[in-house]
């Protein structure tokens, strides 16, 4: 029997159809999106309908890994609930990415905020943001300046 | 269909009221419509009422003890513009004839500090740290302010305004005046918005009764008709709201604000230039700019010199919020549009005391929120 802290641990999205799979390596994730056949919108994530148009012949689309800060703010204090960050906390940009296919992703920034401009140039970054209580490791993302 | 008109109006002070019940609060403000209405709560034929926070019937709960019996009562949420779909539903009934006296009431009692994130955003956004208010107004005032020039101080100066009017507002939860340098100086909260530029959630309700304009005369001195009232959610892709996920750089539709004003002006037959008074979203001091320009008091961009032509204060020609607005008075959400058509009523009747705007004929409210609900309503006298 092989002992339990060598087992390689389950990876979960941590949003359903969020993240391409394998979740391994995660250097090789990317964000998953979708494509419309009927209109060509594109939007985050596996989806049932299009966002814009309602068709239901919709397609998966890994979406590119680099954008471009469209604006963002600075988050000063511990946000409300159950806020899975660093613990004692620091103060992080949030910002929206503008990627290559023209969607804009609301994502945590990592990158020194007193550096944070509009414009900036991002790497998608997957990462383990918690093991949940069954021990799954529970992947999400953030963008970080190149 | 048939004209509407507002015959009573009633508001309980927003503000904190400790272990006062929301049910107190809304009866307090319902009989102060009736009261001025002169009607008779089994005159009533149907009653809505707008929250957020409060449990199951609570319109029930609220109304029922006070006599109202055998009536239809809907309780009705839509986040920031819940106010406004109420008041939307009443005016479709009695617009129809199906109703020929109507209550419409907003009450809320929030649980003090952040608002809870379940309420609106997914548990994954909360868990990666998305789910933070105000940063979608924030990141809306960072992106305008690189775009138009838009600077902190006129973001500041739409805070001082409103403190400066709620000074004569007795419904206000806050009713002092700080100075620009003041707000300023008050802690960063969500880069670039400050805490004197950010409203509070917190308690409150407000009530107002319908009827047909043409039995108006019976009932009041001064009816005030509905010329509309308008609900929409956004477009695909129009803005980003909280909660989201993602947005359209390509397709770009009007938002929210634009839609729902648009409808409201169409259905009035008039435009903003038209309209004497207004009371509009100010979740923070930059909201109230982008509102500037979203319902067509000047073209993108030029809000901020709309604060600093003070076009907008009292005594301006659009003077916005008289009663201090909600960085002033707070956000009792289910309460917050009703309490804007008060004060429109109370300008319109020339009882505003010392916020009063001279010779108010036209008004409009506006609310704005989660999901991009959004809510405009055109009074006439």
């Amino acid at each position: 029997m092989v002992p339990a802290e060598m087992m390689h641990k389950k990876r979960l999205p941590i949003r359903e159809g969020l993240l391409t799979m394998p979740l391994s390596p995660l250097s090789e994730v990317q964000l998953l999106g979708s494509r419309c056949k009927g209109c060509q919108e594109i939007s985050l994530g596996k989806g049932q309908y299009c966002p814009n148009c309602g068709d239901q012949e919709i397609k998966d689309f890994p979406l590119s890994k680099r954008g471009k800060l469209w604006t963002y703010t600075i988050i000063r204090h511990r946000p409300p609930g159950d806020y899975k960050g660093p613990d004692p906390f620091s103060p992080y940009g949030l910002g929206l990415v503008e990627l290559p296919e023209g969607i804009r992703i609301l994502s945590p920034l990592d990158a020194k905020i007193s550096n944070l401009a509009i414009g900036m140039e991002l790497e998608l970054v997957v990462f383990k943001l918690y093991e949940d209580t069954a021990g799954n490791e529970i992947i999400a993302f953030k963008f970080k300046s190149i | 269909m048939k004209d509407v008109a507002i015959i009573g109006i009633g508001i309980h002070k927003f503000g904190r009221f400790g272990d006062k019940s929301y049910i107190k609060m809304g009866q307090e403000a319902t009989d102060m419509a009736l009261r001025d209405a002169g009607v008779n709560i089994r005159e009533i034929q149907a009653a809505y009422l707008s929250e957020m926070y409060l449990p199951a019937t609570s319109g029930a709960r609220i109304l029922r003890p006070m006599a109202a019996q055998g009536i239809p009562i809907c309780d009705v949420e839509a986040a920031c513009a819940s106010g406004g779909v109420v008041l939307r539903q009443a005016m479709l009934g009695i617009q129809s004839g199906a109703v020929k006296i109507a209550l419409v009431l907003g009450v809320e009692k929030m649980p003090r500090g952040f608002m809870d994130p379940g309420m609106i955003y997914e548990k994954w956004q909360i868990e990666m740290g998305m789910a933070v208010n105000p940063s979608y107004w924030a990141m809306n005032a960072r992106r305008h302010m690189r775009e138009y020039g838009t600077t902190e101080l006129q973001i500041a100066k739409v805070a001082y305004k409103n403190h400066k009017n709620s000074v004569h507002n007795p419904y206000s939860m806050y009713q002092k005046e700080f100075s620009i340098e003041e707000i300023l100086n008050s802690p960063v909260v969500c880069d670039p918005l400050r805490l004197y530029e950010l409203c509070a959630p917190n308690e409150g309700a407000a009530a107002v009764v319908l009827c047909p304009r043409e039995d108006a005369h019976k009932y009041s001195k001064i009816p005030i008709a509905i010329a509309s009232c308008a609900h929409t959610i956004p477009m695909y892709s129009s803005d980003f709201r909280a909660p989201t996920d993602c947005m359209s750089a390509k397709i770009t539709n009007p938002g929210p604000a634009e839609v729902t004003s648009s409808q409201a002006y169409e259905e009035a037959g008039i435009g903003p230039e038209d309209i004497d008074c207004f009371e509009v979203q100010d979740t923070d001091a930059f909201c109230e700019l982008e509102t500037y320009e979203k319902i067509g008091l000047c073209k993108p961009g030029e809000s901020g010199r709309l604060i600093d032509e003070g076009v907008t204060e009292i005594g301006g020609k659009h003077p916005v919020n008289m009663s201090g607005g909600l960085i002033s008075k707070g956000e009792p959400i289910g309460a917050s549009h009703l309490g804007q058509i008060v004060e429109i009523v109370m300008q319109m009747r020339n009882q505003a005391g010392l916020r009063q705007v001279s010779n108010a004929k036209v008004g409009l409210a506006q609310v704005i929120g989660a999901g991009g609900n959004c809510a405009v309503t055109i009074l006439k006298k």
